[in-house]
């Protein structure tokens, strides 16, 4: 348990860990394009696949903050390509009502990013994927909404 | 008394000799001062217990769903009461809401509206007694007369004491009523909305955070916030689920966080900023400054204030193809 | 047993060698008056206030805390680690409450480790009253401002000193170990300990709390609670600002196989206290979950351990968001035999 902590230091061999939730449609699939066209990015990434982007429930991000994820990228498809025609549409506002209320909390806006990318954009989720992981390096390992678990009282 | 009193009591006893309502919902003074209590009257010689002051914070839509819920182990044919309600602005606002996520038939529900000024905020009225408890209270004009336990008397600007979402209030009368007994001079003020939370947007994300933590490390979880909420009337809260578990039941500081912003996201579009929380808050939290911040992006971005109308959808309900979408993130 | 006297313009230092090796709590001033609160510099203690906004039973039984943790199936049972504490400034109504938690956490022979240890390591020096609060009623529910229950020392604010009587041998221990700071209490001073307690009882308005346990029984059936019920939104306030309330819930909180186990405060008015995994719920109502609060607190207790399970401290009718006063309540229960 000590290990994990002493890991969690930028310049310690830190590397940032960003989880990736992505409708399976469009940037699920946009990211399977970019592995079977051999688009080098970055590991730093955890893929969990959603039907669609609508289904992010802003509780998953939060989530994912407190069992220690460094940042959180959400990945949906473009308005108007959604597969269940308007999900990413719903999503849209529940997202940017999160990321201006995670921002205001105090929280690194660089930490939690949404993006749209569909399944024929293997270079675009590499590039977004690859500028999230910069970002989130550049900011340093999450500390604010980390719910630590070896204290004992 | 107050005329407005005075006339909620007559008309109550009209609604109920009339056979127009099977139940009255409204405010009655509580055992210590400048607090009321909901009361549920089911005649007409009970509406002498209604008082109508401002201590008459609570947000009455809050106890609306409950009475058109068939009682359990009920048989055969049950028909919903017919409720009346008193309404401030808010409250109607809030019972907007309720109608339109059909948690109260509109056809089954009778509304008083009423003109509000503003409550009164304990918290506040305890601030300004420091370490001396209240033993009396009274209005005087524009001043509240307060007597401490130890006989101290002190005199504070009713203004002072106000609570905070009174003070940035625009709809001080019902939205949606069936009667409305506000009188026309309400006023309504200058002050610009969400004031509160430019100032705290002002701050650096680092002081914004440090505030946070002092603040919600208050919390002990006791949800009196959530209880008091009519928005939150789940059969079971996210917070206690646990199958999945969102969060623990502690007060460890991510957790406290994660409650509070779970249930102000739960708020978006909804919210109409009534202050039911911070007053029931037993901490003296000021949960608005969660709460008001989304309500502020929700009109900023969507152009909308919560439940203003039964017509108009939620805001997290609709969408327009043109939403903003320059938060989001390009290669 | 020991009663000595300690002038005013002594009080801090009192205060500074207490803490002296050990953790030091008290009242301090808070936005709502004065909360008890851990402190290192003891200029910031504040005895003005009648009491705190909070119960100060989180220094036996704090909102959480971790039974202990786990990794895989190997359970580390640490010993649990507590530091000697001084609680200064507890009114007699929260030192009683001690009292009545230690039957809760010694009961049939079951005794809990957590609570004995933290209860074992904390010495309590009471304050008596000199008048009462917003909503006392101490002398209702078998108390008193002066009461001698749960505290190892009593102090009455006697204006220009405070005389300090020992009401255990840690109590006159601790009271020994700052014999240069006290004189002998004088027999006029303990004559006006005495006057500031009686002067203090008077002030107090009984409230008629009911006896009868028969009539108690009967009255689960009464139509009183169910506008009870309607009024109580079924929060944590009461429960949690009271100084003798105890439930407490036990949940794990893990991750990837590591984990702790932690309990926490809980309370019967929460709608899910009593459901059952099998998804039955015998309290379905909150009508029948304030009576439960209220019988368990005058009923059910008086049966387990002899008395009622309420020191009139007054929080729960001055924290209430509903507006619910218990003292209505026990007047009601009391007014008749049979209740309606």
């Amino acid at each position: 348990m000590t290990k994990k902590k002493d890991e969690k230091t930028s310049g310690n061999g830190w590397e940032p860990r960003i989880v990736a939730f992505l409708c399976n449609w469009c940037s699920y699939a946009g990211a399977d394009l970019a592995g079977v066209s051999r688009i080098q990015y970055p590991p730093n990434v955890r893929v969990i696949r959603v039907p669609c982007s609508g289904r992010i429930n802003p509780l998953f991000v939060v989530k994912a903050l407190q069992t220690g994820a460094d940042g959180v990228l959400v990945s949906g498809c473009h308005p108007g390509d959604c597969h269940y025609i308007s999900g990413n549409l719903y999503a849209r506002r529940k997202f940017a009502l999160l990321k201006s209320l995670l921002e205001y909390v105090g929280i690194e806006p660089e930490r939690v990013q949404f993006s749209w990318v569909s399944a024929a954009e293997g270079v675009r989720f590499a590039e977004i994927l690859g500028k999230v992981i910069e970002a989130v390096r550049a900011v340093g390992p999450a500390s604010k909404m980390v719910k630590e678990l070896e204290e004992v009282t | 008394m107050s005329q407005v009193e005075e006339t909620l009591k007559k008309e109550v006893t009209k609604l109920f000799e009339e056979e127009t309502i099977d139940l009255f919902v409204g405010h009655e003074a509580a055992g210590v001062p400048l607090k009321t209590s909901a009361c549920f009257l089911s005649s007409a010689d009970e509406a002498k217990r209604l008082v109508w002051n401002a201590s008459c914070a609570t947000n009455l839509a809050a106890y609306l769903p409950q009475l058109f819920k068939r009682p359990g182990g009920a048989k055969g044919e049950w028909t919903a009461p017919k409720v009346g309600v008193v309404a401030k602005g808010c409250d109607s606002r809030s019972i907007v809401g309720l109608i339109k996520e059909k948690q109260i038939p509109r056809d089954r529900l009778f509304v008083i509206g009423v003109g509000c000024e503003g409550m009164i905020d304990r918290h506040k009225v305890a601030g300004a007694l420091g370490t001396v408890g209240l033993a009396k209270a009274k209005i005087d004009g524009g001043s509240l007369q307060v007597i401490g336990t130890d006989g101290t008397q002190k005199s504070v600007e009713l203004a002072e004491v106000l609570a905070d979402s009174c003070r940035e209030c625009q709809h001080r009368t019902a939205v949606l009523f069936d009667v409305d007994l506000s009188e026309t001079s309400v006023q309504v003020p200058e002050t610009s909305r969400y004031a509160d939370v430019a100032e705290f947007e002002s701050k650096s994300p680092d002081e914004r955070w440090e505030f946070l933590v002092s603040e919600l490390s208050r919390c002990i979880r006791c949800y009196a916030c959530r209880e008091a909420c009519p928005n939150c009337y789940c059969q079971e809260c996210f917070a206690d689920e646990t199958a999945p578990k969102w969060l623990g039941v502690t007060t460890d500081l991510s957790d406290v966080f994660a409650f509070h912003l779970g249930r102000a996201l739960h708020q978006a579009g909804r919210c109409v900023d009534c202050g039911a929380c911070v007053a029931a808050c037993p901490q003296g939290i000021d949960l608005r400054l969660l709460n008001q911040k989304i309500n502020k992006d929700v009109e900023e971005l969507f152009g909308v204030q919560s439940s203003l109308s039964l017509e108009e959808a939620e805001a997290l309900l609709c969408f327009r193809m043109e939403d903003d979408q320059s938060f989001m993130t390009e290669p | 047993m020991l009663e000595v006297t300690l002038d005013k313009s002594r009080l801090q230092e009192l205060l500074k060698l207490l803490g002296t090796d050990r953790r030091l709590v008290a009242p301090v001033v808070d936005r709502l008056g004065t909360v008890f609160s851990e402190i290192t510099d003891p200029s910031l203690v504040c005895l003005e206030a009648v009491n705190t906004n909070l119960s100060p039973k989180e220094a036996v039984f704090p909102q959480w805390e971790t039974l202990y943790t786990f990794e895989g199936d190997q359970v580390d049972k640490a010993e649990l680690q507590i530091e000697e504490t001084v609680l200064f400034g507890v009114r007699p109504c929260d030192a009683r409450a001690f009292e009545l938690l230690d039957r809760v956490f010694t009961w049939d022979g079951v005794n809990d480790p957590y609570y004995l240890k933290r209860r074992e390591r904390t010495l309590v020096v009471a304050l008596a009253c000199n008048a009462p609060g917003e909503a006392c009623f101490c002398t209702s529910v078998g108390g008193s401002p002066a009461s001698e229950f749960g505290a190892d020392v009593l102090g009455f604010d006697l204006e220009d000193c405070l005389l300090l009587r020992a009401l255990t041998d840690r109590g006159e221990t601790l009271l020994n170990s700052a014999s240069s700071l006290t004189t002998a209490a004088t027999e006029e001073e303990k004559k006006a300990a005495q006057n500031a307690a009686a002067k203090a009882e008077k002030l107090l308005t009984p409230v008629a709390v009911p006896e009868d346990l028969a009539a108690l029984k009967e009255s689960f059936d009464a139509e009183m609670w169910k506008e009870l019920g309607l009024k109580c939104l079924g929060c944590g306030v009461c429960a949690y600002a009271c100084p003798t309330c105890h439930c407490f819930d036990i949940t794990d909180e893990t991750r990837k196989g590591v984990g702790r186990r932690v309990r926490s405060w809980d309370t019967c008015a929460f709608s899910l206290f009593t459901l059952h995994g099998s998804g039955h719920n015998p309290r379905t109502t909150q009508d029948a979950r304030y009576r439960q609060r209220v019988l368990h607190k005058f009923l059910y207790c008086r049966e387990n351990f002899g008395e009622a399970f309420c020191v009139g401290c007054g929080r729960c009718v001055a924290s209430c968001p509903a507006g619910l006063d218990l003292r209505a309540v026990l007047e009601r229960l009391a007014s008749t035999a049979k209740v309606t």
